[in-house]
């Protein structure tokens, strides 16, 4: 058995996490991260640290104290301002071999998973991949990561007692986030590492970010169909409350009533939002393929018969033009009750 | 500069609907499922194709699994490709993400000269998603994840690919040689062509390799080389829709609504 | 004279092929064009299908893999209104399958093959679902020696929503006959119709060998289709596999079941009705008859012709592979039908296809102020049996 670069007797009790950002905010994944660290640290007895890259991290590492991070080990240089996986894996891979903490936490962003991936190959340890939960085992203090397989229908529990770190990537969205601690006191280390330009290999020509209409990352969609074409307004603004995005079925685009890029199904999008609703939607299969990975489906049709409540999970035989304004007006209600 | 040299990494996998846990022994139930050709595999197959109509060269495939994997494997000589390779042996078995890419990666080196290497974003099984880079770090290689589309400039030995990031794409250039993985359904593959299918040298086109053929180390590979281990298996719930009927006044149901949206979109604050 | 600017390059040996492929008929055209006038894309574009300067490009062997090729249907109209009869459609398939070699196929045909390859069916479904419509029903697994007949639901009735219920009713009825029926359920092998019409000939024919002889291992002699598409294919195109089979569609067999007073409508119906003949039943297979009698025996409905019937019936816009293809609104058929249908005098528009039956509800729901009900006839006829 091909060994880590250090063992568990070497390992230092840290959990570790490293911290994602952009535009010195944190990415909601590294909140998600220290939240769930804090709580793994302390059924270990352990301390929580937080591995910050970038070019200038000191504030940052101020609000990753005050979300709980014992320790906050800053790896500053010029290099790092862009994430390359080039320049971020030898930084925090002379961190680690450094520091040798006991757990190595990222989460599942495509940098994250690009990071974890070829790091845990140059430590020769493990690596779980979009793990949905963390648990500690209480006989042998070893980490067990909970991940899913074969398109999520299989459950599998996976451990590695003999490699250090124990890494683990982590699905965004799971975990929640804790309350900021202002009064929490940590430490900042600063790390420094020498990197040269040579050792970034890729190089980026071209980069177009805009904020062009993606349904396939949207949280919360809100599909119209023929049932509800007079009245788009209305899914816009249950979509706008609920910081979501507007879909529709094949119809509403043919009536040029909606972009194209909105178009859900089989020959348009497919997404995976937490929730979809389905408004005025008969649920013809090239529909239903769109948001077969929706976690929650909720359809609204006044056809009994419609297809879509076989494929729903709470199903509303109603005008969705009727019982939309009522849902908007319960939700306002909703978040008005919610303050303070 | 010489012919170019592609190798792309597949993998042959279960239905994945067709998989189950058994309840009692918790082990997967895997007879009579059938398997396939990874989806995301297919797309980077696709690519290499499209990469040698455009160059020219040959496409090799590499592929660790049992030795029935060639009759899937088969379909991509039919797509184009030039030669097979895979890489069988029981002492392969077991192997995490770790062990996988140092086998993989001891084949590819074995072929040498390889200038691009192509591989699928994640399989449809694991879905790790952790192949392509750890396949890059053992053969000291730059990565480039989740390309659309890429080009290559033989002249000076560098590829440019386009990748998707969040809310756009950006263009990465990267000296060759490389490793590439690509996005799920960023092109679609082409059907077989018949007349490569019907050709009769097929087993010549196809490598058997085992461990000692490409001279793995044996505390690299299959389950001793594997850090990861599943202590545990079971069946997710059955993605089958709860279809539950919502009933009252207009103004009851919209109550019933927003508490469960609420619930299921709000992030617990603790 | 004008300059010429434009030369095509003339192929020998591709008009060799395409001589072959669509058995010496390319040659027949003598290119009056009736068949561009008759093809029903006329209807729907500014510019009607160049149906005749198709026909010229593989008369002389010049290669043609343009966006057109893909737009047929295999409707027939062209063949059906030629002097000669000339089997336009097979011309077509023949261009396309030059272009399947070329790999200079639409954009989702090979979607649809792979899924045919690794699924057994054209729409990306898992193969161990195929019989999931039937969990409920408790069909008999085929037998030869007890049952009368094999029912060949197909790929789309056994996966598509909508479709499914044609299925569902069928079995009704054959259970109100009295009919000692069997399925193979998950191990129905696909017929290879969706290969053949999009033009992979070589692919279709590697399915038609497999399934023939699963159908042979299985014993089947006949076999009932709920697809007019399957029961071409299995009428026309399985000859070099299956000598010694009769495969049925299932108005004729309903037909033939009233005929023996063994299936009898005790509810009358109040409704209005018309009906679609689907083009691979009736244009293609001569099949008219038989629907139009199982319509004449279910009571209380009043039955109007819809303008463009019998031979020239309007095709749903289905066939020929664009079921898997994109037809942008304002370019179906389909529209035009449903407003025929309505035109008619009726308020139901019954049909005996699953292409037909998708593509004309699309239709009817986009019909504005419209309350057409678009049904299967295994349907109406099931409303029409005594509970």
């Amino acid at each position: 058995m091909a060994a880590s670069l250090y063992q568990p007797e070497d390992q230092s009790t840290e959990v570790w996490v490293f911290l994602e950002h952009q535009d010195d905010l944190f990415e909601n994944i590294s909140l998600e991260l220290l939240g769930k660290g804090r709580q793994l640290a302390d059924e270990l007895g352990w301390q929580l640290t937080g591995l910050l890259l970038g070019s200038r991290v000191s504030k940052l590492a101020d609000q990753a104290i005050a979300h709980q991070a014992d320790r906050v080990w800053m790896v500053e240089h010029p290099l790092l301002e862009r994430f390359t996986v080039d320049a971020y894996a030898h930084a925090a891979y002379q961190s680690i071999l450094k520091g040798k903490p006991g757990i190595f936490l990222l989460g599942a962003t495509h940098d994250g998973r690009d990071l974890a991936a070829r790091l845990a190959v140059r430590l020769r340890t493990g690596l779980n991949a979009d793990c949905t939960d963390l648990r500690i085992d209480p006989s042998t203090g070893v980490m067990i990561s909970e991940v899913s397989g074969f398109g999520g229908g299989v459950l599998a529990l996976i451990e590695m007692q003999h490699h250090r770190p124990q890494m683990a990537t982590v699905r965004p969205g799971v975990f929640p986030i804790l309350k900021e601690a202002p009064d929490h006191v940590g430490e900042k280390i600063p790390f420094p590492v020498q990197i040269q330009q040579e050792m970034i290999r890729t190089r980026v020509i071209e980069r177009s970010v805009s904020a062009s209409i993606d349904l396939t990352q949207t949280p919360v969609l809100v599909a119209g169909g023929r049932g509800v074409a007079a009245d788009l307004a209305q899914l816009q603004e249950l979509a706008e409350m609920l910081g979501g995005e507007v879909g529709a079925t094949r119809p509403l685009v043919d009536m040029g009533i909606i972009d194209r890029e909105r178009q859900i199904g089989q020959t348009g999008v497919t997404c995976s939002p937490k929730i979809a609703i389905c408004c005025g939607i008969s649920g013809a299969f090239h529909f239903i393929v769109g948001v077969e990975k929706a976690g929650t489906v909720i359809a609204i049709n006044s056809d009994p018969e419609a297809p879509i409540f076989d494929n729903a999970d709470y199903c509303v035989i109603g005008d969705a033009q009727k019982i939309l304004p009522a849902l908007a007006a319960a939700l306002k209600r909703d978040t008005e009750g919610v303050r303070g | 500069m010489a012919e170019l040299q592609i190798a792309v990494c597949m993998k042959v996998v279960p239905k994945p609907e067709e998989v189950r846990v058994d309840p009692d022994t918790h082990r997967l139930l895997r007879q009579n499922v059938r398997n396939e050709i990874n989806p995301p595999d297919m797309n980077a197959i696709e690519t290499a194709l499209a990469l040698k109509d455009r160059y020219g060269g040959k496409i090799s495939i590499f592929s660790m699994g049992p030795p029935e994997a060639v009759n899937q494997l088969k379909v991509a000589l039919a797509m184009g490709a030039d030669h097979v390779y895979l890489l069988s042996d029981r002492t392969f078995g077991g192997a995490d993400t770790l062990a996988t890419t140092y086998t993989l990666a001891c084949g590819i080196r074995k072929l040498g000269n390889v200038d691009v290497v192509i591989c699928g974003e994640e399989s449809s099984d694991g879905a790790t998603g952790q192949v392509p880079q750890g396949l890059a770090e053992w053969l000291d290689l730059p990565q480039v994840t989740l390309v659309t589309d890429m080009l290559l400039d033989v002249k000076t030995k560098t590829a440019r690919a386009r990748r998707s990031i969040k809310g756009g794409y950006e263009i990465l250039e990267t000296p060759l040689p490389c490793v590439v993985s690509v996005k799920t359904a960023c092109n679609e593959p082409r059907f077989m062509d018949f007349q490569l299918r019907a050709r009769s040298d097929q087993k010549r086109r196809l490598t058997i390799w085992n461990a000692e053929d490409v001279g793995a180390d044996g505390n690299y590979i299959g389950e001793m080389g594997s850090p990861t281990r599943v202590s545990g298996l079971a069946s997710a719930e059955v993605r089958d829709r709860k279809r539950e009927k919502i009933s009252g006044s207009r103004d009851e149901v919209a109550d019933i609504l927003a508490k469960l949206i609420r619930g299921i979109v709000q992030r617990q604050s603790i | 004279m004008k300059k010429v600017d434009e030369y095509l390059e003339l192929d020998e040996k591709l008009w060799e092929r395409l001589l072959e492929l669509t058995g010496g008929d390319v040659a027949v055209c003598y290119q009056c064009g009736e068949c561009t006038a008759a093809c029903p894309w006329g209807l729907v574009r500014e510019k009607a299908l160049p149906v005749r300067r198709l026909m010229r490009y593989a008369q002389l062997g010049v290669e043609h893999t343009d966006p057109d090729l893909w737009l047929c249907t295999t409707c027939g109209q062209c063949q059906a209104t030629c002097p000669r009869a000339v089997d336009i459609p097979r011309v077509f398939k023949s261009l396309r399958q030059i272009a399947w070699e070329k790999h200079q196929v639409e954009k989702g045909l090979p979607t649809t093959l792979w899924s045919m390859y690794w699924n057994g069916n054209p729409w990306s479904q898992p193969p161990s679902q195929r019989a999931s419509w039937a969990a409920k029903l408790d069909l008999p697994v085929f037998d030869p020696a007890v049952h009368e007949i094999l029912l060949y639901v197909g790929c789309t009735s056994s996966y598509d929503r909508r479709a499914q219920k044609t299925a569902a009713a069928l079995v009704r009825l054959l259970r109100a006959a009295g009919v000692s029926f069997g399925y193979l359920g998950n191990e129905e092998p696909c017929c290879g119709e969706a290969a053949l019409s999009v033009g992979h000939k070589p692919y279709f024919e590697e399915i038609a060998e497999n399934t023939a002889r699963v159908f042979k291992e299985q014993g089947v002699k006949r076999l009932v289709t709920v697809s007019p598409h399957c029961y071409d294919v299995f009428k026309n195109h399985y000859a070099p596999y299956a000598p010694d089979w009769q495969p049925i569609h299932y108005t004729q067999y309903l037909a033939e079941l009233i005929e023996q007073h063994r299936l009898i409508f005790d509810q009358a119906l109040d409704m209005h009705l018309t009906y679609q003949d689907p083009c691979y039943l009736a244009r293609l297979n001569n099949e008219y008859d038989a629907p139009r009698q199982v319509l004449a025996a279910i009571p209380g409905v009043v039955f109007y012709e819809m303008k463009d019937s019998h031979i020239d019936g309007l095709c749903c816009g289905g066939g020929g592979g664009r079921m898997w293809l994109e037809t942008p609104s304002g370019e179906r058929f389909s529209d035009i039908r449903v407003k025929q249908a309505v035109e008619s005098g009726a308020d139901h528009l019954v049909t005996a296809c699953p292409f037909c039956l998708v593509c004309l509800e699309d239709s009817a729901r986009l019909l504005p102020g419209s309350a057409l009900r678009v049904l299967d006839l295994a349907e109406l006829a099931a409303l029409a049996l005594k509970e």
